[in-house]
């Protein structure tokens, strides 16, 4: 048994011992390798043979992940160089099924943000290369701007291809508005929210009156963003009808009515003083809410804490809420006394 | 007589830390593939656009604090300064006892304020809810004391983001910790349901983390950087590996990301656990492998932030021992996964690596010490042959190490060369130096599972150089 166990124990210390070494070894010299290029970015020049070397790399199509992740190195690396090829081979790594292998291929054309990448980038969106996300991504952070390119996405037959344009839309506020307002009624629900949420970065009374539309959307995510955009498009004059879905039965609808009255400061304190009665308690509280964060709570508890509605929001909103608002009230200083 | 009964069992033991051993160099292998593939994901990918782009999926980020005044100011700075489009910080201060709730009103200028929040999980009762005059998106919970799994699912409940991350309040994080972990959660977030990423630990994170990347030291203690091995280990050699072969098997306390409508779904944290993250990572698992969903939990090799280590033995003990204890509560709690086809790899290999490799591993680690002295002694062995097994069981654990070694700083180059040639010098010495600790502290772990503590053991806070 002893002969047996010996001859284990050496093969295993034949194999780690060097294992070990060669290891060590590896940290040693791959950082010693590592400090040298950072030290002297020259390292790192494209030599002719070495960019023909990687164009070969990029126009093949390897098989192995560890193969296609070297491609895309390669595409990198050109693309930092200004090859003159890089617009060809990105179109064959763009045509890769593997979706991981085209994103990083949509990467490099974000960093290059030419008309023909505006072109190829748009194409993605339509044909679904790569996750749409990053590509609109990429399209927005693109040098020239898409702009006009981009209103073509709002007519296409997929809804996520009509998504994707209508968000991409968003810093446009001169392009599409008509066709916005008409993907509000949309089949597509997600549609529907891109388009209303779109809107709400814009003015004037068709899109004011599309987005009070879209707050009786039997969608609640359409509801979310109609709430918000209603807030933003018709100010104050929309808080009566946001407050009202302060009694919504989805949470998030209420919570994004929450933040649009919010958003609307005091133009909103009548709307929501209304609420303070309401049958729904959700209504009520949230009411008293959104008048604590505007600081009509702290206005009135400083200036006239006995008053009536004071005592009404202090009901509505619970007692936490008079809690909370008394101990922001003993940390304001009085008023008129000065520190010695 | 003794030759007879000592060297069987020897012989059990020395196979089954082959067995082990081996089971280790196979994951090394994956984890190699693993990495190189994440490398050159970083290498392509547009942090810089990521940080600024409206796409980029809003993150609720939940601290559990209970006892932290020590650290809890600058983990929170270090959260509230990440490079993110839209965030929030939730810190929940589970029922403190010491100064932490006061030195964080103090620091962030909080001001209560009374949230109505959905009351999707039951918790411990909330107290007050604040907010920072200073900072719109950070929130203080105070409630009463409840465990951290309470403390994480009171923070669920006012998260308003579809992803949260769960961080721990000893833990200071990287700028693009957020931004590192999510990148690979916007590429797919209908399959991406978790993430995790790999931590460093310190005894001092802060001053670990004042350094620049490449040029941050390793504690100067040997006994800091065992532990610096042992994570080193454990995310590189083991976790990528999961992550590759589909059985991430722990989504790690200290940096976990969720899609919240899937914690929801499973329960949100449990509290019938001595921790929180391993169990909730194979409830994922068993829910969606049993409805047949696709989905994907991820460990990502890049160095998202330092945590505190246990700065004393017993600390550590304490530490470890809790670890082993919530490894043999879930895998036993879901002993009906092992070897079930049902659930592909995380029941075929998954969960019956963690017994091989992590429940029973105790027993036998105690075994081969004990009985590999005593035929030793005993004249069953000689010298030379004790010699020679010793060393090879010493090489082989620092050829796993070095790989642990080599493929992070391949991947973050975040750690001082000279730190690192010391780390592979002492990588040989771990099992006489370092390794007692943790079998004794496995031990410890596996009886008090055996009679069911379920006590957290919180270990007291290093102290820490003033800011």
């Amino acid at each position: 048994m002893d002969t047996l166990v010996l001859r284990v124990a050496v093969v295993v210390l034949a194999l780690s011992l060097p294992a070990w070494m060669l290891l060590s070894l590896l940290v040693v010299l791959g950082r010693a390798r590592y400090e040298h290029r950072r030290r002297e970015p020259d390292a790192r020049r494209l030599g002719t043979r070495e960019a023909e070397r990687l164009v070969r790399r990029v126009s093949r199509s390897p098989r192995t992940e560890w193969g296609k992740w070297r491609r895309v190195g390669a595409l990198a690396r050109l693309e930092q160089a200004h090859h003159p090829a890089v617009p060809r081979l990105i179109r064959l790594v763009l045509a890769d099924p593997d979706p991981r292998i085209a994103t990083a291929a949509i990467r490099t054309l974000g960093d290059i943000g030419d008309e023909w990448a505006i072109d190829v980038l748009i194409s993605a969106l339509h044909k679904g290369i790569g996750p749409r996300s990053r590509v609109a991504a990429e399209l927005e952070r693109l040098a020239p701007a898409p702009g006009e390119k981009l209103v073509s996405l709002l007519r296409d037959w997929n809804p996520a291809v009509r998504f994707w344009g209508a968000t991409l839309l968003g810093p446009y506020p001169d392009l599409g508005e008509s066709t916005l307002i008409a993907l509000t009624w949309d089949s597509d629900p997600n549609v529907r929210a891109a388009a209303v949420e779109t809107l709400g970065s814009r003015s004037g009374a068709a899109v004011g009156a599309a987005t009070l539309a879209c707050l009786g959307d039997s969608e609640w995510f359409v509801r979310v963003h109609a709430a918000r955009a209603a807030g933003h498009v018709l100010g104050a004059a929309a808080a009566p009808t946001i407050a009202q879905h302060l009694s919504e039965e989805r949470w998030w609808v209420r919570m994004a009515a929450k933040d649009a009255l919010r958003g609307l400061g005091t133009d909103a304190v009548p709307s929501l003083l209304a609420m303070l009665t309401h049958d729904d308690p959700f209504a009520r509280n949230g009411a008293a809410e959104v008048l604590q964060d505007i600081g009509f709570v702290d206005f009135l508890a400083l200036d006239n804490p006995e008053s009536p509605l004071l005592e009404r929001i202090y009901e509505a909103g619970g007692e936490k809420l008079r809690e909370a608002a008394l101990a922001r009230a003993e940390n304001v200083p009085e008023q008129g006394v000065v520190a010695a | 007589m003794t030759g007879d009964v000592l060297g069987p069992i020897v012989l059990v033991c020395l196979g089954y830390l082959l067995l082990t051993n081996l089971t280790y160099a196979a994951l090394v292998l994956v984890a190699v593939v693993e990495n190189a593939v994440r490398r050159h994901e970083t290498a392509s990918q547009d942090y810089e656009g990521l940080a600024v782009s409206r796409f980029t999926i809003p993150v609720s980020v939940i601290v559990a604090a209970y006892n932290e005044e020590t650290g809890i100011v600058s983990a929170v700075d270090s959260l509230l300064g990440l490079e993110y489009p839209e965030l929030e910080v939730i810190v929940v201060n589970d029922g403190s006892t010491d100064e932490t709730l006061k030195r964080l009103r103090e620091e962030f200028a909080l001001e209560p304020y009374q949230v109505f929040v959905r009351h999707v999980f039951a918790t411990a009762e909330v107290r007050s809810l604040y907010r920072s005059a200073d900072h719109p998106n950070l929130v203080v919970v105070d409630k009463a004391n409840g465990g951290k799994a309470d403390a994480l699912n009171a923070g669920l409940n006012i998260a308003r983001y579809r992803y949260v991350c769960g961080v721990d309040a000893d833990t200071v994080f990287e700028r693009d910790a957020l931004l590192k972990g999510m990148r690979r959660v916007v590429e797919d977030p209908a399959r991406i349901v978790g993430l995790t990423s790999h931590l460093g630990i310190a005894e001092d994170p802060e001053r670990s983390m004042a350094a620049p990347r490449g040029a941050r030291p390793i504690d100067g203690r040997a006994f800091m950087a065992y532990q610096h091995l042992d994570y080193l280990r454990a995310f590189f050699n083991n976790r990528l590996a999961w992550s590759r072969l589909g059985f991430m098997l722990c989504s790690v306390g200290a940096f976990q990301i969720w899609r919240r409508d899937v914690l929801e779904e499973v329960g949100g944290y449990a509290e019938g656990f001595t921790c929180e993250d391993i169990e909730l990572t194979f409830r994922v698992h068993e829910r969606f492998l049993r409805e047949g969903r696709d989905y994907e939990i991820h460990c990502l090799p890049d160095n998202v932030g330092t945590t505190e280590g246990p700065g004393t033995v017993r600390k550590l003990v304490s530490q470890r021992e809790r670890w082993q204890r919530v490894i043999a509560e879930t895998v036993w709690h879901y002993r009906r996964m092992c070897f079930n086809p049902r659930y592909k790899s995380v029941g075929l290999i998954g969960a019956p690596f963690y017994v091989l490799t992590e429940v029973i591993a105790p027993v036998f680690e105690l075994l081969s010490i004990v009985l590999l002295a005593l035929a030793t002694a005993l004249g069953v062995f000689d010298l030379v042959l004790f010699s020679v097994m010793v060393a090879a069981i010493a090489f082989m654990n620092a050829a796993l190490t070095a790989s642990a070694i080599y493929l992070e700083d391949l991947q973050s180059r975040t750690y001082r060369l000279r730190d690192l040639v010391r780390l592979l010098l002492l990588a040989p010495f771990d099992l006489v130096l370092y390794r007692p600790f943790i079998v004794w502290a496995r031990l410890k772990g596996s009886w008090r599972f055996l009679r069911g503590v379920k006590a957290w053991h919180k270990f007291e806070r290093n102290v820490r150089a003033p800011a």
